[in-house]
């Protein structure tokens, strides 16, 4: 059972600094193709962001943010991005995650239609790397007591 | 020109001599919580200087505004990484050094 | 002024490896992680250092702050854990 921390220094820094650091995963997300970053790197942070908040304020606090149910819907729905992007491109007859296919259902010429089609999949491998990152961490050093 | 590479290099060696002095107390300090102050207050003072010196010699972009902003999280976070660190040695009764 | 960027690269590396030897040497657990916090804070630094002297700085000013962020949340895990456990 991870215990509140009974220090107000340490309490409200981490408190003050958890948006910036969910807004930092994003950005390593979205700027993958330009700078070193991408799916994995930005679920790793985002996850860091989480674990932060656990340590300094009690799981009973977390739970209300991202419990059990919420972190094992949010994988299946980075899962469902990868997969249905990569099943959108055979549908619309090309191979599996053959993005220039994209272009005719996004009406853009095929280079945009393939980068639209990285960045979706970087945000699917996103979610699917910080809803797994958390089920372990509060699998392993939180267990569950009450259900 | 010359007067941006003099100003950055004039705050990159302060905050080289920082870091110095620094470790310096790290390795030759008695006392844990000795050590912890020279750590906590000389590093956090160095990484200031130095990235002030590394954004003045980018110049005024975006860059240097990133770069600034790393200079205003270590300032919030590293005191209070030092301050959770004493406040465990405090619980496992570390006793302070006397002479 | 290359030259200079490098001296100085040169020097924090020889910093990082004197905040190593308080890392072996220790005495006990607390005495490591601080100086691992130290290791982390001029690591930072060196990386900008060497970005500069490959011309390419904003790549490696994004590396520089995910390791500060990662070494901050690193430092208050250990500190928690250690406030239970003991210090040995």
């Amino acid at each position: 059972m991870i215990q509140k921390s009974d220090d107000v220094i340490v309490r409200t820094v981490a408190r003050s600094l958890m948006p910036f650091i969910l807004i930092y995963g994003l950005y390593v997300v979205m700027h993958g193709h330009y700078s070193p970053g991408g799916g994995f790197q930005g679920g790793v942070i985002l996850a860091a962001g989480f674990v932060l908040l656990t340590v300094t304020q009690g799981i009973e606090r977390t739970r209300q943010h991202m419990s059990q149910k919420t972190a094992c819907v949010i994988s299946s729905v980075g899962l469902l991005i990868y997969a249905g992007i990569g099943a959108l491109c055979l549908i619309l007859g090309g191979r599996y995650l053959d993005y220039g296919r994209l272009s005719q259902l996004l009406q853009v010429d095929q280079p945009t239609a393939r980068s639209l089609g990285i960045l979706g999949v970087e945000i699917g491998v996103a979610l699917g790397v910080m809803a797994v990152m958390c089920i372990i961490f509060f699998s392993i050093f939180a267990a569950d007591e009450t259900e | 020109m010359i007067v941006k590479e003099l100003i950055s290099a004039v705050f990159l060696s302060a905050g080289f001599f920082f870091f110095f002095t620094a470790t310096l107390g790290l390795l030759r300090l008695p006392d844990f919580y000795s050590r912890l102050h020279a750590t906590g207050k000389g590093d956090t003072l160095a990484v200031l200087f130095s990235m002030v010196g590394l954004a003045v010699y980018e110049g005024l972009s975006i860059t240097s505004i990133k770069i600034l902003l790393i200079a205003v999280f270590m300032f919030l976070a590293q005191p209070t990484a030092t301050h959770a660190i004493s406040r465990a040695a405090f619980r496992c009764h570390i006793q302070p050094f006397t002479r | 002024m290359n030259t200079f960027f490098l001296l100085i690269g040169i020097g924090m590396c020889v910093l990082v490896l004197g905040c190593l030897f308080r890392v072996t040497y220790g005495p006990t657990i607390l005495n490591r992680a601080a100086g691992i916090s130290a290791v982390g804070t001029k690591t930072l630094v060196i990386l900008m250092i060497i970005g500069v002297l490959h011309g390419r700085i904003e790549m490696f000013v994004d590396i520089s702050m995910v390791y500060a962020l990662l070494n901050f949340v690193g430092c208050i895990v250990l500190a928690k854990y250690l406030e239970r456990a003991g210090d040995i």
